[in-house]
C-alpha cells in the first residue's frame, strides 16, 4: 500500500483499538460459551429479571391513566433506556467491576507494561452474559413503547434519539468507571461503594418527576443517572417542556468521558503497585 | 448449641468488622424503597386509594417489605456460593456441626445487625414522611408471629438456591432469577392484589408469599379471624417443609461435591 493511501495516525490507532478490544471480549466470550448451561441459565435470568419490574408498572397503569402525568408507553420507555445501558455495560465493559480488585492485588502492574490502553485492559477482561438478555428485554420494551407513545418520528427525530441513546450509555459508562476508579484513593479491595452508586441509577427508570426536588438534583448533576434514561425520553416526548434535554444530554456525555478519562489518570499516577 | 452461638456471635463480629460495606450492601434495598416511596405517594395523593390501599397503609407495606427484605440477607447464599465453588465447604464438611444449621446460626447471627438497619430505616422514613398505619393489637401479635417465621423461611429459600451451585458453575444466574423470582410473588415489589389473577394463583402455590405478603398482610389486618390464622398456618408449613427441603437437598449435594487440587 502506498504511503497515501493509508489512513491518517490517529484513524489507524483506533481501528486497531476497537479490533483488540473486540479480540479481548471474543476471547471472554468463547471461554463463556464452554459452560453451556451457565450462558443459557444467565439469559433466561436477565430476561426474568427485568420483565419483572415490568409488572408492577404494568399493575399501575391497570388502574390508573398516568404516573405524574407520563403514560405507560412513556414509562416503559424510560425504563427501556436503563435496561439497554444495563445491557451495553455487561456485555461491553463488565471488566470494569474488576478494577477495585485488580488495584489492591497489585495486578494492574501486568497491564501497565501492555501496549494497550489500561481502561480498556480492564473494561475488556471479562464479559457479561446477562448483558445479551437485557438488550434483548431492553429491546422489546423500546420497540413497544416507541411504538405505542403517539409520536410522529421523523427520519431527524429518530437521528436525534439515536445521538441521545448513545449519549445516555457513555453517561452510565463514565459514572461506572469513576465509581470504580475510586480504589485507586480508597484502601481495601471494595466492589460496594461503585455497586451502591451503580444502584442509585435503579431509581432513573421511572419519570424523574416523582422525586423530591434535591433527589431529582443529585440524578441529575451529582450522578447524572437521569441523562442515561429518563432525559432523553423527556426530551423526545415532550419536546415543549424538555426541549433543552436533546442539546445538554449529549454535552453531559461529552463532560463526563472526559471528567473521567482525568479521573482515571489521576488515578494511574498514585498507582504504586502492592507490597506483597 | 454452644458451638452454633459461637457461629452466630462470630458472623456478627464479621459485619461489624466491615460495617463499611454492610452499610452500603444495604443502599440497593434503599433505594428500591425510595423510588417505591415516591411513586406511591403520586400515586395515592390527595387521600385516593388503591385496590384498597390508602397511603398510610402503603407506607407501611412498603417498610415491612423493606423489612423482610433486609432481614437474612447479608450471611447470605452468594457468600455460600462462593465457598462451594472454590472448594472450602470442604473445610466446612470437615467441621463437627450440622451444615445447615450452622448456616442458619450464622444468618441470624448477622441479622442482629440488620435489624438496626431497619430501625434506623423505618424510624427515618415515620419522621420525615408521618406515620404509617398502626395495627390492631390481635394484628400486631399475628404480625410478630408471622415476622419470626420469615427468619427461617427467608433462609431456607437462599439455602436452596445456593446449593444449586454443587451443579452449576457460576452463581450469578441462579442468583438473579431467584431475586426475580421472589421479588415478583412475595410481594416485595407490588401487593400480590395487583397482580393479574394467573400471576396471583401461582403466587397462592408458590412459598415466596410467606417472606413479604404474609406478614404485610397480617399487620394491616387485610386478612382477619380464621383467615388470618390460616395464611399463618400456611406460611409455617412452607417453612418446615422448606427446612426438610433444605436437608433433603444438602444429601444428594455434598455427594455431587469436586474439589480440585490442594
Amino acid at each position: 500500500m502506498r504511503a497515501v493511501d493509508r489512513p491518517p495516525g490517529r484513524v489507524r490507532a483506533l481501528r486497531s483499538g476497537a479490533r483488540l478490544y473486540g479480540r479481548c471480549l471474543g476471547a471472554h466470550l468463547r471461554a463463556s460459551l464452554e459452560y453451556e448451561v451457565d450462558f443459557w441459565l444467565m439469559i433466561f435470568a436477565a430476561v426474568l429479571y427485568q420483565f419483572v419490574p415490568l409488572v408492577f408498572i404494568g399493575a399501575v397503569f391497570a388502574r390508573v391513566p398516568d404516573l405524574d402525568g407520563w403514560t405507560m408507553p412513556e414509562v416503559v420507555l424510560i425504563t427501556s433506556l436503563a435496561v439497554l445501558a444495563e445491557g451495553v455495560g455487561s456485555l461491553l465493559y463488565e471488566g470494569t467491576w474488576q478494577l477495585p480488585w485488580t488495584v489492591n492485588q497489585g495486578e494492574l502492574d501486568y497491564l501497565l507494561v501492555r501496549p494497550y490502553p489500561v481502561v480498556l485492559q480492564i473494561a475488556s477482561s471479562r464479559i457479561g452474559l446477562n448483558g445479551a438478555g437485557n438488550l434483548l428485554t431492553g429491546t422489546i420494551m423500546f420497540a413497544w413503547g416507541l411504538g405505542n407513545c403517539d409520536l410522529d418520528l421523523t427520519p431527524f427525530g429518530a437521528l436525534t434519539l439515536l445521538v441521545l441513546v448513545t449519549s445516555g450509555v457513555l453517561v452510565k459508562f463514565a459514572i461506572v468507571v469513576t465509581a470504580t476508579s475510586a480504589s485507586f484513593w480508597l484502601v481495601g479491595a471494595n466492589v460496594n461503594l461503585a455497586v451502591s452508586l451503580h444502584n442509585v441509577g435503579d431509581l432513573a427508570r421511572y419519570p424523574l418527576t416523582v422525586y423530591h426536588g434535591g433527589l431529582r438534583l443529585v440524578l441529575t448533576v451529582l450522578l447524572p443517572f437521569g441523562f442515561v434514561s429518563f432525559y432523553p425520553v423527556a426530551a423526545v416526548v415532550r419536546p415543549g417542556t424538555y426541549w433543552w434535554a436533546t442539546v445538554v444530554t449529549p454535552l453531559v456525555a461529552g463532560l463526563c468521558v472526559l471528567l473521567t478519562l482525568r479521573v482515571v489518570r489521576a488515578g494511574l499516577r498514585r498507582y504504586e503497585s502492592a507490597g506483597a | 448449641m454452644r458451638a452454633y452461638r459461637a457461629l452466630g456471635r462470630n458472623a456478627l463480629r464479621t459485619v461489624l468488622t466491615y460495617r463499611a460495606s454492610f452499610v452500603l450492601n444495604q443502599f440497593s434495598a434503599f433505594f428500591q424503597l425510595l423510588a417505591l416511596f415516591a411513586l406511591w405517594r403520586v400515586l395515592l395523593a390527595s387521600g385516593e386509594s388503591f385496590a384498597g390501599f390508602t397511603w398510610p397503609q402503603m407506607k407501611a407495606y412498603l417498610l415491612i417489605a423493606f423489612t423482610c427484605g433486609v432481614l437474612m440477607s447479608t450471611h447470605g447464599d452468594f457468600r455460600m456460593a462462593w465457598r462451594i465453588r472454590d472448594g472450602m465447604v470442604a473445610v466446612d464438611l470437615t467441621r463437627p456441626v450440622d451444615y445447615q444449621r450452622a448456616r442458619f446460626a450464622e444468618a441470624l447471627g448477622a441479622g442482629a445487625a440488620e435489624c438496626l438497619v431497619v430501625l434506623l430505616v423505618v424510624g427515618g422514613a415515620i419522621a420525615l414522611t408521618g406515620p404509617a398505619a398502626t395495627p390492631t393489637p390481635a394484628g400486631a401479635l399475628l404480625f410478630t408471629l408471622s415476622l419470626l417465621t420469615v427468619l427461617p423461611m427467608k433462609f431456607c429459600i437462599m439455602y436452596l438456591s445456593a446449593l444449586l451451585c454443587f451443579w452449576t458453575q457460576n452463581f450469578l444466574g441462579v442468583g438473579l432469577a431467584r431475586a426475580a423470582i421472589v421479588s415478583l410473588f412475595s410481594g416485595a415489589l407490588v401487593p400480590l392484589v395487583l397482580l393479574p389473577h394467573w400471576l396471583q394463583t401461582a403466587a397462592a402455590l408458590l412459598p415466596f408469599s410467606g417472606t413479604t405478603s404474609t406478614p404485610a398482610l397480617l399487620y394491616l389486618g387485610r386478612v382477619e379471624g380464621s383467615g388470618a390464622l390460616g395464611l399463618l398456618g400456611v406460611q409455617l408449613l412452607w417453612a418446615v417443609g422448606l427446612w426438610w427441603c433444605g436437608r433433603a437437598a444438602w444429601g444428594a449435594a455434598s455427594r455431587q461435591l469436586t474439589v480440585h487440587g490442594g
